[in-house]
This record gives structure tokens, sequence and C-alpha cells, in this order.
């Protein structure tokens, strides 16, 4: 009975600790989320990280489009300052993305971005990027924002996406609560854009 | 073959009597009790609250929720909540479970009995704070599926949503601590000579679902306290502008949500199989099958959460994926149909109310499951999201099959819980009323959702008008079934004949439960049965 | 003489009950409209699009499909309600086992399955092909309303707010809960892609005749296509629980002829210039 009692309590302390495993794997799954996306290019996560250069170019192109979302509660205009461009696969390309503070007090965006459709993720490499740095724009301020990014050719050999003829970049920007700090987050921006041109 | 006489020892017994008897329950039989009891008061709060919506979709326009369309959405929410969590789970794991695992696996009580009384008390609490919720502020309006952002702090900015929070991690709680009591008891406490291969399948589906609950849940848990967090504490989980994701929360609420439904229909697939060999009176064909099926159910029932997601944006990759992993869950539920049927192949059967709700749950049931099949495929899931047919679906398996389940079960049950046995002829009038009223109610809503209506709204455009009214009219006669079953409990306890035999239901009825006195005593088991070499047990048939 | 039994009247008045609610539809249903239910109806709506027809035609091998195995288990349990009741067979069989059987409505189920499966991938994607789009329409969701976006076509941008019950104009074509201000105009016969988020909480835009449904989820744009078939008005109803307006937040969508569309699209460029922009309207009103 005693040794049942045991088997009892024992079996008791697993279960419990299966429980509360699955509580701690729910809250993992935010960073292994994040990390799975990144590594994979799940749903349409482009690369901004572990890029690999190759000098490889693709012999035909694809077209990049480019969206631009501003949250309401943001009152700022947004644009792409080209609407489309025709890509090599493999090289660099760099476009601009501006964005104006239209209401009356300094106000701090961050975005958020995917690429479409969701199987080229990985094979949209973004090399320099405003991405989730949060911007602060004052009053009537203007800010160009650098996107740098190439299409990795192998995007040609991958039976999913080799049929890609037009791949979409969006981005939505969205207030950040906080402190506001002055036009300096925006000159360091600025300073962080490359020197290179490398549009087609 | 021998067993342990399992004598009463009422009189000499010192369990409390009084309010302390129920409030301190340590008794798995009264504990059980009290579960269907809270079951039979909350499925009133919750078919209250669908009656009030199907009398506003009787007719286009709105009548009764103008100006009050929030109210509706909390009131579908809560309708929801209340029906899965307080009156499904609590009747059949809480009051079955408790009732019935310990008496056929021959144990006196649960491993646990104190913690079996926590449990029932956490669910007492959770459905109370879920009333309450309604109440509060303008009430949670998002679903049982509290999608942020709708349920994040900006767009539901009173404590209501906090109050239906709390109370699933009250009653969540009591879920785990209960699946952790059903484990335990299962793999420990059998009676020599019970293998885990002789158990009764109800027991299997009990011990399947206990594994259910302690992996899923909790995963609800977490996505819950993120939320709380994110309204409360500033945390962004789910809020794009702290940098995380509506998505996440639909990740994690259908990892948990998915499992679900197999929590609440697996007790119910335990049920029919006790009922149908019963009244075949024949062994359930295919036992091996039938247990392993269940097992198969549970697994694959965790790799299939994202089939509730096709249109949220989820690759093409993914949708392919859980098309094909949620079909494959119609293979091992075919077999349990099959064998059913089987089973009442060449049987001997008698038609009591008991066996009619059970046929009633087989054919339903399959109309249910195949609307699932339906569902499954991501390719015409854009005609069907969201849309009533989804509605129908859950409800035929869920409304339908699994409350045929517990009124199957509670008919078949109740002599030996009471005593007394109910009236047959009452029992099949009140099967044939709610019979017709569900069907009514749930299979024109196919049509709806085929042609397109939306679910979640109290008010639709007037080409829906015609089977909305004929739903509503099912909601009616549905009604009218419910309260006479309640009749039928009140007549049993009142004028029901008292049984003289342990086992009513004559040479069918093998399991333990039958082989003590109705009603069973406080105390039951306290000399272990041993179960002899056939693994059956059989008692004295009814004279 | 075998006495009819109480069970069996009952019965038959059940399925009579489910039978007449299952014929009625089919007898009273009016003629169709492009883009719109009609009273009574049991199916899906009329297809406009390349993929909803193929959706018509994959429902239609699973409809089939689903009506032959409940109608197959009905007869199975009519049947053993018939031969096995207690009255015609005293002595129950000890049969509990049958490996061929068992292997057998094992294996049959796999292979509906498989049957169901292959046309069920091949409409998968070919909904998500994604073909070369002709041009792009932006679709954001807010509390309660649509606004569209024409990015090709210089930015053209305008709300779709909903029809008041009070001011529908049914002699006008207006349909109460589906009727809009502004509809979404689009060029028939041309690949659409379509781009669909949300300004505040998740939101599904949803057409069914073209089957059409995407979420509105914010912070994510989802991308979805269409072709249209023949020109019409098409109307929809947001698909995601969304608050208190959740059920009057339709779409209406008027696909009209190429020369059509070109000449529509300088139109509404003067009619929403005077628009301020949209973001700045909204930051300077408060919401709700």
């Amino acid at each position: 009975m005693a040794q049942r009692q045991r088997r009892i309590m024992v079996s008791a302390v697993l279960l419990f600790g299966v429980a509360a495993g699955m509580v701690g794997a729910s809250f993992a799954a935010v960073p292994l989320y994040r990390m799975f996306c990144q590594l994979t290019g799940y749903a349409g996560t482009p690369r901004t990280e572990n890029i690999t250069r190759t000098d490889r170019v693709a012999d035909r192109m694809v077209t990049v489009r480019f969206d631009a979302n501003v949250n309401s509660k943001l009152p700022w205009a947004f644009q792409p300052l080209q609407k489309r461009i025709e890509v090599r696969p493999g090289e660099d390309v760099l476009v601009h993305y501006e964005a104006t503070n239209r209401g009356g007090t300094a106000v701090t965006g961050t975005a958020t971005f995917n690429v479409m459709p969701d199987t080229v993720g990985k094979y949209f490499n973004k090399i320099e990027c405003f991405c989730f740095t949060e911007q602060t724009l004052n009053p009537g301020e203007s800010i160009s924002m650098p996107v740098m990014f190439f299409v990795d050719p192998a995007i040609f050999d991958d039976p999913e996406t080799a049929g890609v003829t037009t791949i979409t970049l969006s981005y939505t920007f969205f207030p950040v609560d906080g402190p506001q700090p002055s036009g300096a987050a925006a000159a360091a921006a600025a300073a962080a854009a490359p020197a290179r041109a490398g549009d087609s | 073959m021998a067993y342990g006489a399992a004598v009463a020892h009422d009189e000499h017994d010192h369990h409390p009597h009084g309010w302390k008897r129920w409030v301190y329950s340590t008794n798995h039989k009264d504990i059980g009790t009290m579960y269907i009891v809270l079951a039979l008061i909350a499925a009133i709060v919750g078919g209250v609250l669908s009656w009030w919506m199907r009398l506003e979709l009787t007719e286009p326009g709105l009548q009764f929720f103008d100006g009050e369309t929030q109210l509706y959405n909390a009131i579908l929410t809560a309708h929801g909540f209340v029906m899965v969590f307080f009156v499904v789970m609590p009747a059949m794991i809480g009051g079955f479970g408790n009732w019935f695992v310990p008496l056929m696996i021959g144990a006196p009580d649960m491993a646990f009995p104190r913690m079996n009384n926590i449990s029932f008390w956490l669910t007492a609490a959770g459905l109370t704070l879920m009333t309450l919720s309604l109440f509060v502020g303008a009430g949670p309006g998002t679903g049982w599926t509290v999608y942020p952002p709708l349920s994040s702090l900006a767009f539901h900015p009173d404590a209501s949503v906090d109050f239906g929070i709390l109370a699933l991690h009250l009653a969540g709680a009591g879920s785990i601590l209960g699946a952790i009591n059903f484990i335990v008891t299962i793999f420990n406490m059998r009676a020599p000579g019970m293998t885990l291969h002789r158990m009764p399948l109800f027991v299997w589906a009990m011990l399947v679902t206990a594994f259910l609950l302690l992996l899923a849940v909790p995963v609800l848990a977490g996505a819950l306290t993120m939320l709380l967090t994110d309204r409360n504490f500033g945390t962004a989980f789910f809020a794009v502008a702290g940098g995380g994701d509506p998505l996440l929360w639909q990740h994690l609420f259908w990892f948990f949500g998915h499992p679900e439904v197999y929590i609440i229909i697996l007790p119910a697939f335990g049920i029919i199989s006790q009922i149908v060999s019963t009244f075949s009176k024949k062994p359930v064909f295919g036992y091996l099958g039938m247990a392993y099926a269940m097992v198969a159910i549970g697994v694959v029932g965790f790799i299939v959460w994202a089939h509730h997601m096709y249109t949220s944006g989820i690759g093409v990759n993914a949708r392919a994926y859980f098309t094909a992993a949620t079909l494959i869950i119609a293979v091992p539920t075919g077999v349990k149909i099959f064998s059913w049927l089987a089973t009442m192949w060449g049987g001997s059967i008698e038609f009591k109310a008991p066996m009619m709700y059970a046929i009633g749950f087989i054919w339903l049931f399959v109309l249910g499951g195949v609307t699932g099949v339906v569902l499954a495929n991501a390719g015409i899931d854009f005609a069907l999201h969201d849309t009533y047919y989804v509605v129908a679906h859950f409800h035929y398996v869920m409304a339908i099959a699994a409350i045929f389940a517990m009124f199957g079960g509670w008919y078949y049950w109740i002599s030996k819980m009471s005593g007394r046995q109910y009236s047959e002829g009452l029992a099949k009038v009140q099967f044939w009323v709610f019979f017709i009223g569900v069907n009514v109610l749930f299979f024109p809503q196919h049509f709806l959702g085929l042609a397109g209506m939306p679910r979640r709204i109290p008010d639709y455009p007037d080409v829906y008008a015609g089977w909305n009214f004929v739903s509503s009219v099912g909601a009616a006669i549905t009604v009218v079934g419910t309260l006479m079953f309640y009749y039928v409990i009140w007549h049993t306890y009142r004028y029901g004949k008292t049984v003289s035999d342990a086992n009513p239901w004559g040479e069918g009825a093998t399991t333990l439960e039958w082989s003590v006195p109705s009603p069973a005593p406080f105390h039951t088991h306290e000399e272990l049965p041993v179960i002899g070499p056939t693994g059956h047990h059989h008692s004295k048939p009814a004279e | 003489m075998r006495r009819v039994s109480l069970e069996t009247v009952f019965g038959l008045i059940a399925l009579l009950v489910v039978g007449l609610v299952l014929s009625g539809g089919a007898a009273t249903a009016a003629e169709p409209v492009p883009g719109l239910s009609r009273p009574w109806e049991i199916g899906m709506q009329p297809a406009h699009s390349p993929v909803m027809e193929r959706v018509h035609e994959f429902h239609n091998l699973l409809l089939v499909i689903i009506t032959s195995i409940v109608v197959f288990v009905l007869g199975l349990l009519g049947f053993i309600i018939i031969r096995f009741n207690a009255r015609r067979n005293p002595v129950p069989s000890k049969t509990t086992h049958n490996t061929l059987l068992e292997v057998v409505w094992t294996a049959v189920p796999i292979m509906i399955l498989i049957v169901i499966a292959i046309p069920s991938m091949r409409l998968l994607f070919f909904a998500n092909k994604a073909e070369t789009p002709e041009m792009t329409l932006k679709v954001i969701g807010h509390q309660w309303y649509w606004s569209y976006a024409y990015p090709d076509h210089g930015d053209l941008t305008f709300d779709s707010l909903p029809i008041a019950d009070s001011e529908i104009d049914v002699k006008a074509g207006q349909v109460r809960l589906l009727s809009v201000d502004n509809p979404v105009v689009v060029p028939v016969g041309t690949q659409i892609q379509v781009l669909v988020s949300s300004d505040d909480v998740i939101h599904n835009w949803a057409v069914p005749s073209l089957a059409l449904k995407k979420d509105a989820t914010p912070g994510r744009v989802n991308e979805t296509w269409v072709q249209i078939n023949t020109e019409g008005t098409y109307y929809g109803m947001c698909s995601e629980l969304c608050g208190v307006n959740h059920y009057f937040m339709p779409i209406e969508i008027r696909a009209v002829s190429k020369e059509a569309f070109a000449s529509w699209v300088e139109e509404a460029k003067q009619k929403f210039a005077s628009r301020p922009q949209p973001a700045v309207a909204a930051a300077q009103s408060s919401e709700q």
C-alpha cells in the first residue's frame, strides 16, 4: 500500500510538471516563433540576419512592388518613392520610402513589414532598412528612409518560387507611446543609409 | 468468479451531513453529483442566452438589440463559454467521470479526494465570474475565441474581458487538477486483474481526455495570461505597435482550442460505447481498435489547429498540410462509428431511452462529422469560413451529439445514482421532441452558411429570412424538449420507482458499477473486487 | 398483426419534418441575382470568378460523398433496428472481432479521403497561384467600414460606408445591410491583386460569389487574387467579429468593362480629391 502511495505521489508530481511545462512552452512560443520565421522566411518574413552573399546574378527579372500603410492614429503621410521596380535577383537595390509628420506634435512611429507571396520570404534579403527602428518626427518634418535589399537568385531554382514574377514588399507604420526624443533619432537613421546606389 | 462483497456501511460511516457534506466533500459520488447540478444550472444560463439570440434572429431587423449590439456580442461570447466550460465538460468529465471511473475500475475513490473538491469549487467560481462578466462594463463582446486586438484594452476598455479571463483561469485550473486526478487514479488504482486492456471504454475515454486536458489547458492559461498582461501591465505579446503579433494569439488559442473539442467529444464516445454494448447485450466490437482509435484521435487532434486559421494569411503549404492532417482524423472516427454499428449487428436490442439517444448520437454525429470533412479543405474554406455552415457543423457535433450522449448517460445511470428509475414513456416523448427540435434548429443553418450568411451577427440581409425563421421555430421546440428533460429529472426523484436490483439493464450491463447497490452507497469497493480471467464481471440479471 | 409502436409513429413524424425542411428550399427559390443570394437558398451563391466556379465543382463532389455516407449509415441503422431488435433476435451473437471487416473499414475511408484530397489540393493551389496581376486593389478594414485604394491609379483612395436602413432606396436597387455609398469599382476579366489590412481590429473582407475571404489584420498585409467574369454588382459582409457594427460593414463591388473602369477612375479622382488624407483626418477627429 505504501508502495502504491509513493507511485501515486510520483505520478502526481510528474503530471504537474507536464502542465507547468506546457505553460512554459506557450510563453516560449514567442521567441521560438520569431526565430523560426527568421530562419525559414515563413509567413513572408524577409531575411534580415545571416545573409549570405553570392556573386551570382539571375538571367531574368522580377517586378518588386512597394506598398505603404499608416495606422490612422499616426498623423503621418507615408509612401514609397517608387511604386515598382524591375529587379535582377543577385543585384543590390536601394529604394526609399518617405514619411512626413502632418500632425501638430512630435510623434514616434515604428513599422512592421512582410513580403508577398509568403514563399518568397527566405529569398528576400534586406541589407539595410528602417524596420522596427523607432522614428521620431517633429511637426511638419519629413524623412527619407532607405531600404537596401537583394533577391537571392536561388529563387528561380526552387520549384515553389520559380514562377514568381511579382514580389510585394509592404510596410505599416504605427504610433509608439512613450518618451519622444527630438530629431536626433531621425538624423541617426539618415546617417545609417549606405552611400551606394544600386537600383536597376 | 469471486469478488469481495461490497457491503454498505452507511450507518457506521462518519461522513458529514448537512451543508458540510457538500462544501467539504471528498467523496467522488457527491462531487460527481455537484458537477451534474452545476451543469444543469449552467445549461439554463447558456440556454437562455441562446434562446435570446434566436429570438432576435427570427426576423430581419433589430427587435431586441437595437442600439445594444455590444450586448448581443457579449451574449454570444458567454453562451459559448458557458456551454463548453460549464455545461458539457462538468457534466461528462466532472459528473459522469467522477461518479463512474472509480466504480468501473474497482477503486474506492479518486486518488486525490481533496483535490477533487478543489477542482469542483474552482469550476463553480469560474461559472460565477463568467456570468458576472456580462454585467461588468459593456460585457465581453469578443466571441469565445477572444481575438486581440478586439479583446485588447484599446477596444474593450472595461473589466469585462478581464473577468472572463479570470473565470477561465479558475475553470482551467480546476480542469488541470481534475485531469491529474483521473490519470493517477486510472494508472494506479485499478482493482487486481483489471489490466488497462480490460478497462471499460468509458474509462479509456476519460484517460485520453485527461491527457488532452493536461497538455492543452495550460497553453490556454499561458495565452490568457499574456492577454491579461497586455491589457493591464503594458506588455505587447499581441499588440503590433509594441512588436507583438495578433496571430500569436490565434496559434496559441487554437493549439488549445482544437484538442478542446476532442475533450468534449471523447467522454461522449465512452458513454455511447457503454450504452450500445449494454442494450445490444454484446461486448463492444473491436475493443482494442476502439481504445486506440480514441488515442489516435487525441494525438492527431494536437497537430491540426490551424484549420481554424485558413483565412488569416498563413501560407499555402501550411494550409495544405493542415488540410491533410485534418482529413486523417476521419479515419479513426470512422472506425468507431462502424464498430458501434458492428456491436449492434447481431445483438438483441432493447430500445430504451439511453439506446435511443445512443442511436441518435451515431447518426447525428456522422452528419455533423461529414460537414467537418467539408470544412477541413482549405480550398473550399473561403466559401465557408465564419459562416453559419461552421455554426451548423459545431452545433451538430457538440449541441446535438454531445448532448445526446449526456442525456443518454443520465437515463442510463440515474438509477445507480439515485435509486430511482425514470419513466420510460416520458423519456421517449422527451427524446422525440428534443430530436425534432435540434434538427429543425440546426439543419437549416447549413443552407444559411452556404448562401453566405456570416456568423456572430444580430441582424442579416432580408434574403436570409426564410431559414432563420425555421431555425428559430426549431429553437422553440428545443426549449420545450429541454424543459421536458428537467421535468423528467424532477418526476424521477418525486415519482420514480425505487429500483430493487443493482442492475436494471440485464445481461448487457457487465461493468462494475452494476455490481454495487442502487443507489450506490457512500463508500463502495472498500474491499477491492477481483477481476477474474475473462475480464468480465457478471452481476445477477434482473428478475 | 404487428402493433405500430409509439416509437415508430414519432420516428416517422420526425423524418417527415426533417424531410420537409430539406425539400422546402428547392421548391420556393426565386430567380438568382448575381452577387447576391436568394430567399430559401440551399446552396452557394452563383459563381462569378474562376476560383468560385471550381469551388462549386469541388463542393458538388463533396456533397455527393457526404450525402452517400450519411444515407449509408442511416440505412445500416434502419436495418439494424428492424432486424436486430430484441423481439426479432432474442439471442445476441458473441462476435466481437472480424479482421477483414476492420481492415476494410479503415482502408475504404482512407481511399475516400484520397479522392477528396486530390481535387482539394488542386483547388487550393489554383486559388493561391500568383499570376502576373494587372492591377492592385488595397482594402483597409476599419470599425465599421471599408476603405479602398488604387495604388496603380494615382493613389485614388476613398471610404465605402454602409447605407443606413432608413435611407435604403429599394427602387434604386439598394439592399438593406449590403449597399454602400461608394462601391469598389473594378474592371472585368482582369487579374487583380488584392492587398488586405486593417487599421484597428481584425476584420475579414469577403465576397462569397467571387470566393474571396481574407482576414484584415492590423500590422500585416494579406494578399489575395480575383478575376471577375461578368459585369454586375457583388455583395459581401465582414467575416470576423469586430465590434458593435460587425454585421453592418458590407462590401459592394461593381465590375464594369475596362473602358468604363478607365473613365470611372478619372471621375473618382476628381470626386475624392477634395477629401483630406485619411491619416490626418483620423488623427484630427476622435475615434468612436
